[in-house]
């Protein structure tokens, strides 16, 4: 769906303000080729262990359900959900 | 530290001096184990029952994807499964927690001992079932509440086990695990277990610090967390009523 012979999945990051119960706010919508795919929320509870990276807080269609790490980055973020968005 | 064992079981049924003394007996040989150390891998053959004197040891399987998940924890008294050398190979890894105090018990032992004390016989076939009835909880935990209540009813078990062999105080216990580990155990991410434990803190329930856990309000916590102890089957302790249980026929050793 996402991969169509060479052309590479088009990714935007479009910031959005998430609820999580906690001062983890900042956000950003994943959208993979016009469909959301996933949301990403910046760590700034001061109790996390990586404070200022960028959590995988919740994945649609293949990515449901995925762990992923923490990402230092959102290119970092970019490069693991545009690997796990490829079909197996 | 010895007596965790006989604390336990005697929280099901009142055990003689004899048989107080032959249980003495199996826990002669202790021996110490360092945090996150494995005590028997999946595929190993058990040879030994293990049981945890002292400390936090768990239950776990590794997924492909190096995710780990712990099925179960063992705590002071708890046998790591009394029967498991029926089977030919372990089907998951056993490792600690925090330092434990561990011992390795011989299945000739086992076999001594429960033929010649029915009531370590019965009170050793308790074990099996609560263990059982500890899993079957821990599937409705995981599949049937909220993150914040999933951790609570993990608390309010814990307090009530360890209360079971004398491991708390003011409703405080050494609490050795990592938010990692809890979030290995409640199958939540490490982010959601911080912000659970933030929440639960926030609504003044429980206070860590230094691994010491304190439930600051005991009946707000189960009532949070709808947290029924039945299944724990705890009999002799504050939280049960003791009931007769003598089975018919049999006689007491």
């Amino acid at each position: 769906m996402f991969e169509q012979g060479n052309v590479e999945t088009l990714i935007v990051l479009q910031p959005i303000a998430v609820d999580t119960d906690s001062p983890d706010r900042e956000g950003r919508l994943v959208i993979a080729n016009g469909l959301l795919v996933a949301v990403l929320v910046r760590l700034a509870e001061p109790e996390h262990d990586n404070v200022g990276s960028w959590f995988f807080e919740v994945g649609f269609g293949r990515l449901q359900g995925k762990k992923a790490p923490t990402f230092l980055s959102l290119e970092d973020a970019t490069r693991w959900l545009r690997r796990h968005l490829k079909p197996a | 530290m010895q007596q965790a064992l006989t604390r336990k079981l005697e929280s099901f049924e009142p055990l003689s001096e004899q048989a107080r003394w032959a249980l003495n007996g199996l826990t002669l040989k202790v021996r110490q184990v360092g945090a996150r150390q494995d005590l028997i891998q999946e595929g190993d053959k058990p040879d030994n029952v293990l049981l945890i004197l002292d400390g936090f040891a768990c239950r776990y399987k590794m997924l492909p994807d190096g995710q780990r998940q712990i099925m179960a924890l063992l705590v002071p008294g708890d046998f790591c499964d009394l029967n498991v050398f029926i089977l030919d190979e372990m089907d998951h890894s056993i490792g600690t927690i925090s330092t434990c105090q561990v011992v390795d018990i011989p299945r000739r032992a086992i076999d001594e001992i429960t033929a010649h004390h029915t009531s370590i016989a019965r009170a050793f076939w308790w074990c099996s079932l609560v263990d059982g009835a500890v899993l079957r909880e821990w599937l409705v935990n995981m599949g049937g509440r909220a993150p914040g209540q999933r951790i609570a009813h993990l608390l309010c078990e814990l307090l009530m086990r360890l209360e079971a062999v004398g491991r708390v105080t003011d409703n405080s216990y050494a609490f050795p695990m990592t938010q990692t580990e809890i979030a290995e155990t409640m199958g939540l991410s490490d982010v959601h277990v911080n912000r659970t434990l933030r929440e639960l803190r926030a609504l003044g329930l429980i206070h860590l610090k230094g691994r010491v856990l304190t439930i600051l309000d005991v009946e707000r916590l189960k009532a949070f967390c709808s947290f029924a102890p039945n299944y724990l089957h705890l009999r002799n302790t504050r939280w049960g009523e003791r009931r007769d249980l003598s089975w018919p026929g049999t006689a007491e050793a």
